[in-house]
């Protein structure tokens, strides 16, 4: 079975919410849209307030290459466009409507029917996945359009869509393999028709068998449907964190690692979520805009009846969906958007769903609360547990005393903030907290270095 | 809700800490510790309280007077540091010897250098050195086991290599050594004659060697390179002469290869980071060990080895570094 | 025996003296020429390399002002006027006095003041802090209270105040280097004027939120309400993106913001008396106190927050007027 080659971790599984069915959420009486859910340029409002707006409809435009399209998730009345605290406080643009029943806007095909039937204009399909604002929902929230439009000298081999979620908590992805199994299979063939593959792999870790099979199963039924669907296979993965990074998931299924500080492309690869393929599906064949996806609301002091998984819609504010669920369950400590090991410590509860939203996870303090710092022993686990390669013992040493040449000669640019370090660390160390910061730096120092010169 | 928590991620962490890991290394010990105090009687379980005692005593009021910070000494590498000390201790040795080889590995090896993960020669192995240049009489005379099973009367001698040594240097052969004093593999397999607290039995050692494995506190890879270097070194020497050089297995049984290649070798602070170092490292100490003991005037010579490898371990670690993800 | 202990002493000194000559050929083939003043005007720097000056390290500012025309962009903040007038000595240059400056915290967000709504738990580091969110407290802009400005400090003039959680500027040791200023994330440290018989004026809060956001999060937030701005007598303050700033070249220390100031933002230090209202009158009695303090008295709060707000405002702008006359006068 393969997997990828340096370091990882085994955090323990914890996929408690794997069983349950995803239940679409009830609409809000109001709903706040951000206009930053994408990496990149956020997108610009072009609605004011007392406009009405349907469900579907554009409300933001992007503002410069790498943006998205946002479109409103819901009908009703603009009442406000300003700014708006996002789940770390940071004051970002949001959309305020007040909501109606949904009206959908024209074009949009909301029946369940599944068209399998691949658009063969390459540019109608860029077009259709820009305009309905798809971005990767694997937790960088990357333009997908941009990904699938690789530079000219640059070519494509494989197309690896990532279904590990390798984090613990989560089944989101998991579940949309079960629901919405063939849909997935439609959202690759029509990827790599975009990016002219012969080739496209399905990665699923082994603690999924359910999904693998599923897939497996869709993937043969829809290879007799059309050419379109040949070339397209699932593999298996080992269970091992973070399976799920892109450069770590082109290690494990392609045997290539992409260079530092290059791109996925340099090696002909494209990595996209399974989320994202079903998002490119929905764009594609039934023009419906990215305005809702899975989350799964989970963790371990939560009863076993209310662990979900919840189809949301973007703007639902998080408190209203905890509210939902039944409230914050009395032992959780910290509340973490995304899974344990990546995700972000959620600090405004009020803020609203994000294109890329996975989950709400409820930790105790037990689980998640740090010890004190001691002196490192040395033991290497931290090197060990790298999947980068990289010695995090040391760029946290050079890190506080400042020592930015020896960081970059390190390596620490290189760094995936996959936690794996933090993780594994027996004397508590806050390795991550410190690389990440001194990562920045050093980037931007690059950065500045190699701009004056273009 | 009382609070909510806000920090950077990772939210999980690994149930291990720097305490845990060193307590499993106490754990794994701890079959080398019984077989001795079965075999060596009261005087040896007086030696060890005496040696683990005054270790977290001396980390103890380091930490509190000296550095005047909250104390140590429940991350149990002290304890771990005074077991070895211990088992490096021949069971015979009075009492104090064992309070200042442990004063010398706590105070002066450890905590000079700012204690825990700052040291660079590994505490018990260069506490055992120093004892063994101050009182070559206490740490060279090994009182033949006496004690709970095997009931041999207590007698004064020397440890295999010790004799090997000097029969050597008398101009006799090997064999004839061997024939004069009836040594076998059996017996250092399972009981040792005469030597260190810590050496008298493989199989104690050994088990602890799978316990550590087992419980992932250490990588296999400084271990065993050590034991072949160690074998295949020697079988060369070996194989040129069998009358002047002793043979593989005898080297690997005596003289705390395997107590050195399991538990002071592969102590983390005094060793290289990652497996390639590692292996390296093994290779050095496996060397030194052999030449020590052929051509050296010691007759045990890990120890020494393994000491000078400690000091090459900041060398190792800056050229051995592991390969890194695409480049 | 002798003729070892000849030889042996024959062969050493004729050893020493062969290397003598090597490192004598040696130094003078990579002898480095530089200008001896230099080394003269770095004996009179304090030595400290902090780098306030904008350069590496005090022998870099040396070079520099060697090869300076003149001294006008040269200026260390550590030494002040008086290095400064030394390294003109040896230079043989004029120099320009400057006004001594002091590190000033703009953040009254006091543990009182300014209530928690989390906790946070990572590692202490207000650069590690920012980047993560907006901080354990309502306020966005505020002092994340981690030390980074006190670990910048080398002259140990910065210190964490544990009841406030605020960074406390010890103004005799601070040479006002800027090293703080570059730490801390939140750009909440200014160096400011030191001012006559160190007294200054300066507004403790950088929150551009709206006035009822930034109450919200902190009680003596500066809620933007141009108060001080009309105070003024001088067009010292300024109200920009809902903050006040007060510029300290133009600043007089006539002390009227302090004390119209509704929250208690604006702070004066090391005067001798409170700031007093010149012809106080009922509505507006209890900022007296208030003003001058650190914390302001829940009188004044309340007559913000409520209903009492706009008859307080009126009566404000009606005093106003009689200070602004007689200062003219």
């Amino acid at each position: 079975m393969k997997t990828f080659s340096i370091g990882g971790v085994h955090p323990d599984d914890k996929k408690i919410s794997a069983g349950c069915k995803i239940e679409a959420l009830p609409i809000p009486k109001t709903v706040y849209i951000s206009m930053a859910q994408h990496l990149g340029g956020p997108a610009k409002a072009i609605v004011a307030p007392g406009d009405k707006v349907k469900t579907g409809q554009v409300i933001g435009e992007p503002t410069g290459f790498i943006s998205a399209y946002v479109h409103s998730s819901v009908t009703g009345t603009v009442k406000t466009v300003g700014l708006r605290k996002d789940l770390a406080g940071i004051p970002v643009v949001h959309v305020e409507i007040e909501t109606e029943p949904d009206q959908w806007a024209d074009g949009i095909d909301t029946s369940d029917t599944l068209v399998t039937e691949i658009p063969q204009d390459r540019q109608f399909i860029i077009d259709r996945i820009k305009n309905n604002g798809v971005v990767g929902l694997g937790g960088a929230t990357f333009p997908t359009h941009v990904k699938l439009c690789p530079p000219p000298d640059k070519k494509a081999e494989c197309l690896i869509l990532n279904g590990a979620e390798c984090e613990p908590y989560l089944t989101s992805d998991y579940r949309i393999m079960l629901e919405k199994t063939r849909q997935i299979v439609v959202g690759a063939a029509l990827m790599k028709k975009v990016l002219g593959v012969q080739r496209a792999v399905i990665g699923i870790e082994e603690n999924k068998p359910e999904a693998v099979s599923a897939m497996s199963a869709a993937v043969e039924e829809l290879g007799k449907v059309s050419r379109d669907y040949s070339g397209i296979e699932v593999m298996t993965l080992k269970k091992k964190y973070p399976q799920g990074g892109e450069k770590q998931l082109i290690d494990a299924v392609m045997r290539r690692q992409v260079k530092s500080m290059g791109l996925p492309i340099d090696v002909g690869a494209v990595v996209q979520n399974v989320a994202t393929s079903l998002a490119v599906y929905d764009a594609v064949q039934k023009n419906m805009p990215l305005i809702s996806n899975t989350m799964t609301v989970t963790g371990d002091c939560l009863p076993a009846d209310r662990q979900k998984n919840y189809l949301f819609r973007i703007g639902f504010p998080l408190s209203y969906i905890a509210e939902y669920n039944g409230g914050v369950p009395e032992k959780a400590v910290k509340i973490v958007s995304g899974g344990p090991m990546m995700g972000k410590a959620i600090s405004n509860f009020d803020a609203a769903t994000l294109k890329g939203s996975s989950s709400i996870l409820y930790l105790t303090a037990e689980q998640t609360e740090r010890k004190p710092e001691s002196n490192c022993i040395r033991c290497g686990k931290c090197a060990e547990a790298c999947p980068m390669g990289l010695e995090p013992f040391l760029l946290n040493k050079l890190a506080r005393n400042g020592m930015s040449d020896e960081l970059e000669d390190n390596a620490v640019q290189d760094c995936i903030e996959c936690g794996c370090c933090l993780y594994s660390c027996p004397a508590n160390i806050p390795l991550l907290d410190v690389i990440r910061i001194a990562k920045g730096e050093v980037i931007r120092a690059m950065r500045a270095r190699t701009a004056p010169k273009k | 809700m009382n609070k909510i928590l806000v920090s950077p991620s990772p939210h999980i962490h690994a149930k291990t800490s720097t305490p845990v890991l060193m307590r499993d290394v106490v754990i794994a010990l701890l079959p080398s510790v019984i077989v001795s105090v079965l075999y060596y009687g009261l005087s040896a379980l007086l030696l060890l309280a005496v040696s683990v005692v005054s270790c977290l005593l001396a980390e103890y009021l380091i930490t509190r007077f000296m550095f005047k910070a909250p104390s140590t000494v429940g991350d149990w590498s002290s304890s771990v540091t005074g077991v070895l000390l211990f088992l490096n201790l021949p069971p015979s040795c009075p009492w104090w010897v064992a309070v200042i080889g442990a004063v010398f590995a706590i105070g002066v090896v450890k905590m000079t250098f700012g204690g825990l993960g700052q040291n660079l020669f590994n505490p018990a192995i260069a506490a055992r050195v120093f004892l063994l240049v101050s009182f070559p009489t206490f740490m060279t005379n090994w009182a033949a086991p006496k004690g709970f099973i095997g009931g041999v009367d207590a007698v004064s001698g020397a440890t295999p290599l010790g004799i090997v040594k000097e029969g050597l240097a008398q101009g006799m052969t090997l064999p004839e050594i061997y024939a004069q004093h009836d040594f076998s593999y059996l017996q250092t397999l399972f009981i040792n004659i005469g030597g260190s607290a810590g050496e008298i039995s493989a199989i104690a050692i050994l088990m602890g060697f799978i316990y550590l494995l087992a419980r992932k506190v250490i990588r296999p890879y400084i271990t065993l390179s050590i034991l072949a270097t160690v074998f295949v070194f020697s079988g060369i020497f070996w194989l040129i002469n069998p009358d002047q050089y002793t043979d593989p297995l005898f080297n690997l049984l005596t003289g705390g290869v395997l107590l050195g290649a399991v538990f002071m070798a592969t102590d983390y602070v005094t060793s290289p980071m990652s497996d390639k170092g590692g292996i390296i490292f093994g290779v050095g100490i496996g060397l030194l060990t052999i030449l020590i003991r052929y051509f050296g005037s010691y007759p045990e010579g890990m120890s020494f080895a393994i000491l000078i490898m400690n000091s090459v371990v900041p060398l190792i670690n800056k050229f051995c570094k592991q390969k890194k993800y695409g480049r | 025996m002798t003729t070892t202990i000849i030889w042996t002493i024959a062969i050493i000194t004729l050893l020493g003296v062969l290397l003598a000559v090597v490192l004598y050929l040696v130094a003078e083939k990579f002898k480095v020429e530089e200008d001896p003043r230099i080394d003269e005007v770095e004996k009179v720097m304090p030595g400290a390399n902090c780098g306030g000056c904008g350069f590496a390290g005090c022998r870099a500012f040396a070079q520099s002002c060697v090869e300076a025309m003149n001294l006008d962009n040269n200026f260390c903040p550590v030494g002040g006027n008086d290095t400064m007038k030394k390294v003109a000595e040896v230079l043989g240059l004029e120099v320009k006095e400057k006004a001594p400056m002091v590190a000033v915290v703009r953040c009254n967000g006091t543990c009182a003041n300014r209530p928690k709504t989390n906790e946070y738990a990572g590692y202490q580091s207000c650069k590690v802090k920012a980047a993560l969110y907006s901080g354990d407290t309502g306020c966005f802009y505020g002092c994340l209270g981690c030390g980074d400005c006190v670990s910048a400090c080398q002259f140990g003039a910065l210190s964490m105040d544990p009841e406030t959680g605020l960074p406390v500027v010890d103004e005799e040791k601070c040479t006002a280097c800027g090293a703080c200023v570059k730490a801390c994330p939140k750009r909440i440290i200014e160096l400011r004027n030191k001012g006559p018989k160190n007294r200054r004026v300066f507004v403790s809060c950088v929150n551009m939120e709206k006035g009822a956001v930034a109450r919200k999060a902190c009680k003596s937030a500066c809620i933007g309400c141009g108060k001080c701005e009309k105070a003024c007598p001088f067009g010292a303050v300024k109200v920009e993106h809902n903050v006040a700033y007060i510029d300290f070249e133009k600043c007089k220390l006539c002390r009227k913001c302090v004390v119209e100031c509704p929250t208690g933002a604006i702070h004066d230090v090391n005067f001798p008396s409170p700031a007093v209202k010149p012809a106080p009158k009922p509505a507006a009695g209890p900022a007296q106190d208030g003003a001058a303090t650190v914390k302001p008295g829940p009188a004044v709060s309340k007559a913000v927050d409520g209903a009492a707000a706009k008859p307080a405002a009126s009566a404000v702008t009606e005093k106003k007027v009689e200070p602004e006359k007689k200062s003219e006068e």
